[in-house]
């Protein structure tokens, strides 16, 4: 396990369509104000790593039928540097969002390490590509695809990486926890929020580290879509839904994760203070994540 | 235009510049289109000539078709293709972005690529369909193009045409 947290903020908006003609996503917000609300105060990390925003384009960008996507690629590059230097130090990088298309530039950081699996928490399976729905009618959000993406489906030009080519993640070293939907399942290990509600946290955490354990996947990226817990505790975020988890069972289930020894990093996304103007859940999201990351930062001051 | 054409590959990316620019030179082409409606494909000859441009930060090259000898008596027609292709390795991406200018129909197409095992991938979205020009089998005195289609998010593709090519002495 690693020795010391940093925090990576990673403030974007490009994987998301616009909310309204003329106005942009609000998650490149929430990396302020989850640091506003004490994140960096309550995880104690060793560094604070503030990445460039990224510029949002409502036009399309040339070749590509993804939103932003030369942007994103640009980025993406970015954001693996800043994860890969932080891993190569020993340390453990939360990465804080933005939308779930930082996901790939996490992945790609951890896998210039080696293998590296990836626990996808979400609410939605973000599994949209051009094979499953009309890439003509409209331009894909990223944000909705970043599990298609990081297996590998896609354009070449958020596909094919640098140093690892493709995919990021084999579907077979993925978990899908907390998806609502029963159209187009990815092809990865799946735990649905139904399950969740029907047979707890802690039994889904025994069978995602029985799982982890099963692909020898000694190292793990872990995804937080916030839109995994129930739209009743968090409106906040672009697509809320039903059911999902409360603040309590997303803490107690990240917790377990940390616990496995085998999470190497994490991001979390989705978090939109555009739609919180008093940013009321910046507070219940830090003390979940500072509660569910306390494994870890014990592991680190016993090691101290 | 003396700053054009370059001698070599830029010495801030020789290695990548290097996977378009061992190209760099004079290529006979045979060119053979393969109808989506299953008609008998359609051949004719080219002619292919690469080159480093910008410093060598870029590869360019020129397509002609036909090639000098099936030319008709007056010269190339309008409809008879004399193209201009840009290829310029961009460090910020890890990628090539690429420039097609076609003079026969107006054609500007653009495209991304990068080094795929043995292969250079050049791809594009457009609409609902991704189109890869794969450049493969290079030799120092041959190589294979081909121009794919995808209408199922890159599950299948249709060959649309492919090249042979020969290096000219």
């Amino acid at each position: 396990m690693a020795a010391a947290v940093d925090l990576i903020a990673a403030p974007w908006n490009i994987g998301l369509r616009p909310p309204a003609p003329g106005r942009e996503p609000g998650t490149w917000r929430a990396p302020n104000a989850l640091l506003a609300a004490g994140l960096e105060a309550r995880l104690g990390p060793a560094a604070l790593v503030e990445l460039d925003r990224p510029p949002y384009a409502v036009d399309p960008q040339p070749a590509t039928r993804v939103r932003n996507g030369v942007t994103l690629r640009e980025h993406t590059l970015k954001l693996a540097d800043a994860v890969h230097t932080t891993l190569a130090a020993s340390r453990f990088p939360v990465v804080l969002g933005g939308d779930c298309s930082i996901l790939l530039g996490c992945l790609l950081g951890a896998r210039r390490g080696g293998r590296c699996g990836l626990v996808h928490l979400d609410g939605h399976s973000d599994f949209r590509h051009p094979g499953n729905y009309d890439a003509a009618a409209s331009l894909g959000s990223a944000a909705g695809m970043d599990l298609a993406l990081a297996t590998g489906r896609g354009e070449l030009l958020l596909t094919h990486w640098p140093d690892v080519g493709r995919p990021l993640v084999a579907d077979d070293d993925v978990v899908q926890i907390g998806d609502r939907e029963d159209d187009d399942t990815p092809p990865v290990t799946r735990f649905t929020a139904q399950e969740i509600q029907r047979t707890g946290v802690a039994d889904i955490a025994e069978r995602v580290a029985a799982r982890l354990d099963d692909r020898a996947l000694d190292r793990v990226w872990l995804h937080i879509d916030l839109d995994v817990l129930d739209e009743r505790v968090l409106p906040a975020v672009d697509s809320p839904g039903r059911p999902g988890l409360d603040f309590p069972q997303l803490t107690d289930l990240v917790a377990a994760l940390i616990t496995t020894g085998r999470i190497v990093g994490l991001d979390v996304a989705i978090y939109d203070p555009d739609l919180d103007p008093d940013h009321a859940y910046a507070a219940p999201i830090v003390d979940c994540l500072a509660s569910a990351l306390t494994p870890l930062l014990t592991t680190t001051e016993a090691r101290a | 235009m003396k700053t054009l054409l370059a001698d070599g590959p830029s010495p801030l990316h020789p290695s990548e510049i290097e996977q378009f620019g061992r190209l760099a030179g004079h290529w006979a082409t045979e060119i053979t289109y393969h109808p989506a409606d299953g008609t008998p494909p359609r051949r004719v000859s080219g002619e292919w000539e690469f080159g480093y441009a910008l410093e060598g930060r870029a590869v360019i090259d020129v397509w002609r078709w036909p090639a000098p000898a099936d030319l008709p008596a007056g010269g190339r027609t309008q409809d008879q293709e004399c193209g201009l292709c840009v290829r310029i390795w961009d460090p910020r991406l890890q990628l090539w972005r690429f420039t097609f200018h076609g003079t026969a129909r107006g054609d500007v197409v653009q495209m991304y690529a990068r080094q795929i095992d043995d292969e250079i991938v050049m791809e594009r979205a457009a609409g609902a369909t991704l189109v890869r020009w794969t450049f493969g089998a290079v030799t120092a005195d041959t190589f294979h193009w081909r121009n794919e289609r995808s209408t199922d998010g890159g599950h299948t593709w249709h060959l649309d045409q492919e090249v042979h090519a020969r290096r000219l002495p």
